[in-house]
């Protein structure tokens, strides 16, 4: 339903200040996600998970390559093409609002601003609190309370697929299981492709498939077991990406 | 009595379709309009019909005073002195607001000079909607000020609004604090095309235990430019915050000035302050829940105003 076609986005960076250099962060990916699954995106900081997830919204624009949703070339579309073709992004970081509620952006997120279909909503993503509705999402929200508003955003969207960037980001222990179940739910009741941009185990035990990216290439796909001694190797050390030139200090591990 | 352009400004400053339940005074180009005064509530003209005084008994409770002004005349500048008196633990809200009609080339302006002396432990909630229109040329003009004296435990809470369609506006905003009061002010400014509003607000925390709140959204559309000034004076132990936000589109500018003086060791002041534009996360935000880029601009400012 989804299929990457040799996609790849270029920065252009400062180089030693001897002018502009340019650094692939994805480089040449090509990838069919198929309809009613779920992908965990996972890799090193700095691998280009997060990339990969925001060329697919439309918020980085494509260098080269082609992005097909449900067959369609959407490559060139803005975000808010995308978002009405039933894509739906939840952000790491959310922003945050002056003078915005929750109910506002649930209203907008779900096209409707009926009591009984908001409450509904709420039921459905598991937020009991009614008070949480009115609630401004500006700077005195929680990391946690603005992750569940993102959350419920996003599902409200009924979106045919969904991308979650670090969904536990702020979240407690307690709250990753449930979080977990219901994108499951979400995948499993309405068919919902689901791709969870994360690190935590508890994602990528739910997920069908892994999807392991380091310098911007797909270096795994499987499942956990497979992917675990890869997870070993790349996830925790950075000291490549740390060297300066020459200057080798070695490995603190 | 109303015709349909001072209905459309009554409705538009003061959210009125028809005369209003209670005590109101509704003051059309520099005149008297129509006046009603309540038992607890009562009305007076000021000598050569300057202005009114506004009286509220005491422990008046859930009462409201409508007090809008109306101008359509061209080349009129009106100036009015209203006074309010709210009586010990009065509870009441106070709904003013200017609406220009601008019909012909002549300039059209309205300074509203506002003083209340809030009663003991009483409160206030004082809605001023500002809001000009019309197809003339003439630049409409709106300087209001507003002193405001808190008596030991009042509070008062000003929702100040520039809506729209203002040319130049100067306002002032002056406050004295009793001990254990509270003032919160909130202004909301939209400038557009060439207009100038300027905003100076000085609050004084005199009595101990008092406390103020100064909030301040701009925003500054076209090439407008807006100007936000702002000082808290301590002279007690007390509490105060300022909080000035403005967005700048297009080729607006903007100057904020928010400044604390501390004359008293006990003194909490803070302030803080931002000018930018829209932030491109908010903007990504809703564009990715289905809204286009201007829909998204106009519900992020929506809310920025509210």
């Amino acid at each position: 339903m989804l299929e990457l076609i040799d996609l790849s986005y270029v920065v252009t960076t400062e180089e030693n200040g001897n002018g502009a250099g340019r650094r692939k962060i994805i480089d040449g990916i090509s990838y069919n996600f198929e309809q009613g699954r779920f992908y965990a995106i996972t890799g090193p900081n700095g691998s280009g998970k997060t990339t990969l997830a925001k060329l697919v919204m439309g918020i980085n624009p494509v260098t080269s390559g082609t992005i097909r949703f449900e067959g369609r070339d959407i490559t060139s579309l803005p975000i808010t093409e995308r978002a009405r073709a039933g894509i739906a992004y939840s952000f790491q970081h959310p922003a945050r609002f002056k003078g915005i509620t929750f109910r506002d952006l649930l209203a907008m997120a779900a096209g409707t601003e009926v009591e009984e279909q908001l409450l509904a909503l709420l039921r459905r993503v598991g937020i009991c609190s009614l008070s949480f509705m009115d609630k401004a999402v500006d700077a005195q929200l929680s990391g946690g309370e603005i992750k569940k508003i993102e959350l419920a955003t996003t599902i409200a969207r009924n979106p045919k697929l969904a991308i979650y960037d670090e969904p536990d980001t702020g979240i407690d222990l307690w709250t990753i299981k449930p979080m977990v179940r219901l994108l499951k739910r979400e995948q499993q009741e309405r068919g919902t492709t689901t791709i969870v941009v994360s690190h935590n185990r508890a994602f990528l035990e739910a997920a069908d498939v892994i999807l392991m990216i380091n310098n911007g290439h797909i270096v795994y796909e499987g499942d956990l077991a497979g992917a675990k001694p890869l997870l070993t190797d790349l996830s925790a050390c950075t000291y490549r990406r740390c060297l300066l030139e020459d200057q080798d200090v070695g490995c603190y591990r | 009595m109303l015709d349909a352009i001072d209905r459309e400004l009554l409705k538009t400053v003061a959210d009125l379709e028809e005369l209003p339940k209670g005590a109101y005074n509704i003051r059309k180009n520099g005149r008297l309009l129509v006046r009603n005064v309540s038992a607890n509530i009562d009305i007076e003209s000021l000598e050569d019909n300057k202005g009114i005084v506004v009286t509220i008994k005491p422990k008046t409770v859930n009462e409201s005073v409508h007090i809008p002004v109306i101008l359509s005349q061209a080349g009129l500048y009106d100036t009015v002195f209203n006074r309010f008196v709210i009586g010990d633990e009065a509870d009441v809200t106070i709904i003013a607001g200017c609406g220009i009609h601008c019909g012909g080339l002549d300039p059209e302006g309205h300074a509203g000079i506002h003083e209340f002396h809030v009663g003991k432990g009483a409160k206030v909630r004082y809605v001023e909607k500002h809001y000009a229109a019309g197809p003339g040329r003439g630049k409409r003009i709106l300087n209001p000020a507003t002193k405001v004296f808190l008596a030991e435990g009042a509070q008062a809470e000003m929702e100040l609004t520039q809506i729209g369609g203002v040319d130049e506006a100067e306002r002032t905003n002056e406050a004295v604090l009793g001990p254990k009061s509270l003032l919160v002010v909130t202004e909301r400014v939209l400038t557009e095309g060439t207009q100038r509003a300027v905003s100076r607000n000085v609050l004084t925390l005199s009595g101990p235990g008092s406390r103020a709140n100064m909030v301040s959204r701009s925003v500054i559309k076209g090439d407008s430019v807006q100007n936000f000034y702002a000082t808290l004076e301590a002279l007690a132990p007390c509490r105060g915050h300022i909080e000035c936000d403005a967005i700048i589109m297009d080729r607006g500018k903007n100057e904020t000035l928010p400044s604390l003086k501390a004359l008293h060791p006990d003194a909490e002041l803070t302030h803080e302050a931002s000018i930018g534009k829209i932030a491109s996360d908010q903007l990504t935000k809703l564009m990715s829940l289905g809204l286009t880029y201007e829909e998204a601009v106009n519900r992020i400012i929506q809310g920025f105003l509210r």
